[in-house]
């Protein structure tokens, strides 16, 4: 059997591990991250996109707030290509507590959260289709953060710094001798193979399944999974990040992200993270808080349902056992907790404060190897927000436009070109047209692939290395995964489109019958 | 105004409905949101194309076990003749494109991305392509027409299950451009109805078709003289060239449909497209008039009959609410194969059976719609086409199928009520 070294591993793939890795390997650290699945796969890819200002926290967890407005200041200048400045609105509508608005300016005081006070007339001139009957309006330096970018620029930094990133790596075990933990089993999930990654510290960064590796050392990380549903809605409804303005509850958040915008989220505690199936209610619940944000809001076209899984860290000890355990995020060195050497569990906290997270969790590293090497991801920008532009609406467009009929469109939602779909098929050397829709956001666009996708699969087979039994499966399994996010919204223009895609593929193509 | 039949749609059943009223000398006015789905479909005429899971060689002989699987199928109400006569009446009026096949069997058509697919009828330039006899094929890709890869198309069709063995291979042509970007199939259709791309492709396949291959192209070969082309290629390549269908929009559905609405304005219909049914008057159970609203104005048709072609889900015909609501978009029908209130409406596997999928509009045996307790809601009122409960067209591979047949038949059941009392005629 093979193996790897590193003085880092880092299990996850999401904001936090990819973060972890990163800070991790510009300490000059060896690193190496393993991830189950694809980067950006599970939580982080499947958020409702929002860069916390902190007001959501100023009254319910201030130190939360803290973090998150002094976060939202260091990503807009290391990670400006991943926001769009969309800035954000407290808005209190006739279903919200009127004493809570002077609780949240109290709040926003005490944090340090910039939240100005403007005239309803003026939130409305704004943002002309919100509920004409709000009360108070109060503007806030939120921001659209594109997750997909954050992560890949992440792994891309870290990787500049030596870093090894290995998505469809599977722990099967860990390491422990003595009460250290050595090292992982891991397997690769394309090949089979099985091989062993050494390592001085490994760091847990597993969010929701943080519990599950923690298990394979004999630790107990007690994270409870709260399953977070969201929907996307075709056009931006609203051009700035819409928060109600009273206690942070479901469905009171409504965000642009590109051409679309979301709407979260649902709270409920699930046995299983990997287990995530929409219930109407849900979507039921989030449309009806839409409808008193938007008036229309219920009939407007949904193109997309998606269910995250939040990490809830729930200690089973005494708080002050356990080393800087926040309300935001839960830092788990497990020698000082069961003895055990050599690992870290960072979890809990939110894709905002994923940069703190990573911070905290690499100074814990530096102790366990007894060494001080000083965080700098807060001044380096992360590869493409060199210039700390911050990413515009019309960014995507702008670039294009030039060039419009240089050559074939592939996805036209998303403008994606058959050169960049086929240098990163190439790049990423994957037969998974959901791997390419993270990277390129193909089929992401209302049509949701009906037209794109038999393109794509068409180009996946075109070059020597994919035969059509892949190519076939990679067209069905995308179609079957669309379908899951699909199914529980359509109604109205989605139903619509989802049935001409309908007679696409089943009807034109066929695409049942195709040979196995 | 004042007409005899009023129909809504201007799709397959629509067109086929008004054809045939106004070659029995009917004064009929279609009254259309826009093109209909021959814009998005093959148009091949597809009857029945599988049973479950079964491949239907002879829809003739399926269409029995289909009505006693699926009583409420839209076949069911039309009769077995009708569904004949139908598809010898759309073959001889559609001449100029040169229709083929039956009820008896199917043919076997290629499509995009390589699956042998079930049509009962096909047009003359999709014909050659037909695998039932197997044989040698090369198809022909033209680059920057991004709807048609032949190379999975070849190796898709080169492993599929089929009655004699096929050997496929794929060619990729970079036609003559003055930049390289996007080439629209309107646009392909263009240059071939000119004359320039034919010249072009018979010079570039020149000793690189093999001895025996029929050439598989994209379905471009023109708007206008699409037959003229592939008479030319044939004769200059001495091979059997044919069209595979692809994704919208279809080239070969706007040639059926420019055919079908050339014969009915030569007929003496009235074609007023971009334009909605937004009111009836009904009185003692008959609608009267039918209120027209276009860009301008709203104006008020009168009319003895009414057909309801205005397709499904996919056309607007049927809408579905955030609660799970359907409703007929027109007249407000009731809409038959809808769960109940709270019941699921999809289900979570793509390909499985979907709950809502056979939804629509119930008839009687004159395809009237009718209330819950089986009366037809007007007495003048029928319906054709997509909008009709029963049936999973496309899964059934019998979309085209059934707007052709009820098409058809709900002329006959304007024409002479009496003559068709079909019901379980079928068998």
């Amino acid at each position: 059997m093979s193996s790897l070294e590193a003085d880092v591993l880092v299990i996850g793939g999401g904001s936090t591990g990819a973060g972890v890795a990163r800070d991790a390997a510009l300490r000059g650290f060896t690193t190496i991250l393993v991830e189950r699945r694809d980067l950006v796969d599970g939580t982080t890819g499947r958020f409702h996109g929002l860069l916390h200002s902190g007001g959501r926290y100023a009254v319910k967890d201030p130190s939360a707030a803290v973090e998150c407005i002094a976060e939202n200041r260091i990503l807009r200048r290391v990670a400006a290509d991943c926001l769009e400045d969309t800035g954000g609105l407290f808005v209190a509508t006739p279903w919200d507590d009127p004493d809570y608005g002077d609780l949240f300016v109290k709040g926003c005081e005490a944090t340090g959260v910039p939240a100005e006070e403007i005239p309803v007339a003026e939130a409305l001139r704004r943002e002309p289709r919100l509920n004409a009957e709000i009360r108070r309006a109060f503007v806030v330096p939120d921001a659209a953060l594109d997750p997909w970018k954050l992560v890949w620029g992440c792994a891309r930094s870290a990787e500049q710094h030596g870093a090894r990133i290995l998505p469809y790596h599977r722990v099967l075990d860990l390491e422990v001798v003595d009460q250290r933990v050595l090292g992982a089993l891991v397997r690769d999930e394309h090949s089979g193979e099985e091989f062993r990654i050494h390592s001085k510290v490994v760091v847990n960064a597993a969010g929701a399944w943080a519990g599950q590796i923690a298990t394979l050392a004999g630790c107990v990380v007690n994270v409870r999974a709260g399953m977070g549903v969201m929907i996307a809605m075709n056009h931006r409804i609203v051009n700035s990040a819409v928060n109600r303005l009273k206690f942070p509850a479901d469905g009171d958040i409504l965000l642009p992200l590109r051409t679309a915008c979301v709407i979260g989220t649902t709270d409920v505690f699930v046995p299983d993270p990997d287990d995530t199936e929409i219930g109407r209610d849900a979507v039921d619940l989030l449309l009806d808080e839409g409808e008193k944000l938007v008036p229309g809001f219920r009939e407007a076209r949904a193109l997309h349902a998606w269910a995250g899984v939040r990490p809830l860290f729930e200690d089973t000890r005494d708080v002050a056992e356990t080393r800087d355990v926040t309300r935001s995020h839960a830092l788990l060195d497990h020698m000082a907790r069961e003895g055990v050497a050599g690992f870290v569990t960072i979890t809990g906290g939110k894709t905002t404060t994923f940069r703190l997270m990573a911070e905290v969790a690499v100074d814990a590293v530096c102790r366990q190897l007894g060494v001080e090497r000083r965080c700098t991801t807060a001044e380096e920008p992360l590869p493409g927000s060199e210039s700390h532009t911050l990413y515009g609406l019309d960014t995507r467009l702008a670039a294009r436009e030039p060039v419009p009929q240089s050559e074939e469109i592939i996805c036209e939602c998303e403008l994606i070109t058959r050169s960049r779909l086929e240098q990163t098929i190439k790049r990423r050397a994957t037969t998974n047209l959901d791997d390419i829709r993270r990277l390129l956001r193909l089929a992401m666009g209302p049509c949701q692939g009906g037209f794109c996708i038999y393109r794509a699969t068409g180009i996946l087979h075109h070059g020597d290395r994919v035969d059509h039994t892949e190519a076939n499966r990679a067209l069905v399994s995308f179609l079957e995964e669309r379908w899951k996010g699909l199914h529980p919204i359509l109604h109205g223009d989605q139903l619509r489109q989802a049935r001409l895609d309908d007679w696409i593929f089943q009807g034109i193509l066929d695409v049942e019958h195709l040979p196995a | 105004m004042s007409y005899d039949t009023l129909v809504v749609g201007a799709g397959l059943a629509g067109l086929t409905t008004a054809l045939r009223l106004t070659e029995q000398g009917q004064k009929v006015v279609i009254v259309a949101r826009g093109v209909g789905a021959t814009h998005l479909a093959p148009a091949t005429v597809d009857v029945l194309g599988y049973l479950g899971e079964e491949r239907v060689d002879s829809p003739a002989s399926a269409l029995t076990t289909l009505l006693t699987d699926v009583p409420g199928h839209p076949y069911g109400r039309v009769s077995r003749q009708q569904i004949g006569a139908s598809l010898e009446w759309f073959c001889r009026r559609l001449e100029r494109l040169g229709y083929a096949g039956g009820l008896d069997h199917n043919g076997l058509f290629p499509t995009a991305i390589g699956v042998a697919r079930p049509s009962a009828l096909a047009p003359r330039t999709m014909l050659g392509g037909d695998l039932r006899d197997g044989g040698r094929f090369l198809f022909v890709g033209l680059r920057g027409f991004k709807d048609f890869h032949p190379s999975l198309l070849a190796d898709n069709l080169a492993h599929a299950r089929l009655p004699a063995p096929v050997t496929a291979r794929a060619l990729e042509l970079e036609p003559p451009a003055e930049r390289r970007g996007d080439l629209s199939g309107r646009l392909l259709a263009r240059r071939f109805d000119s004359g320039e791309l034919t010249d072009w492709l018979v010079r570039a396949l020149q000793g690189r078709v093999e001895a025996e291959e029929r050439v598989g192209l994209p379905p471009v070969l023109g708007l206008r003289r699409a037959d003229e082309t592939l008479a030319d290629l044939e004769n200059r390549l001495e091979r059997h060239v044919f069209e595979v269908p692809t994704l919208p929009p279809s080239i070969p559905g706007m040639r059926l449909y420019d055919t079908l609405t050339a014969a009915l304005r030569k007929a003496g219909a009235r074609l007023v497209i971009n334009a909605a049914v937004v009111g009836a008057q009904a009185h003692d159970g008959q609608i009267e008039s039918v209120q027209v609203a276009s860009a301008a104005t709203t104006m008020s048709y009168r009319t003895h009959s009414v057909v309801l072609a205005s397709g499904g889900f996919a056309s607007g015909g049927l809408t579905l609410d955030s609660r799970g609501a359907a409703r007929e978009t027109v007249f407000d029908l009731p809409v038959a194969g809808v769960p109940e209130d709270g019941a699921t409406r999809f289900v979570a596997g793509y390909f499985d059976a979907q709950p809502l999928s056979r939804a629509g509009v119930a008839v009687d045996d004159l395809l009237r719609p009718t209330d819950r307790d089986g009366s037809p809601v007007y007495r003048n009122l029928h319906a054709a086409g997509a909008i009709l409960a029963g049936a999973v067209p496309w899964k059934e591979k019998s979309g085209t199928g059934i707007s052709v047949a009820t098409g058809y038949a709900a002329a006959d059941a304007i024409l002479a009520p009496s003559a068709v009392g079909v019901s379980g005629s079928i068998g």
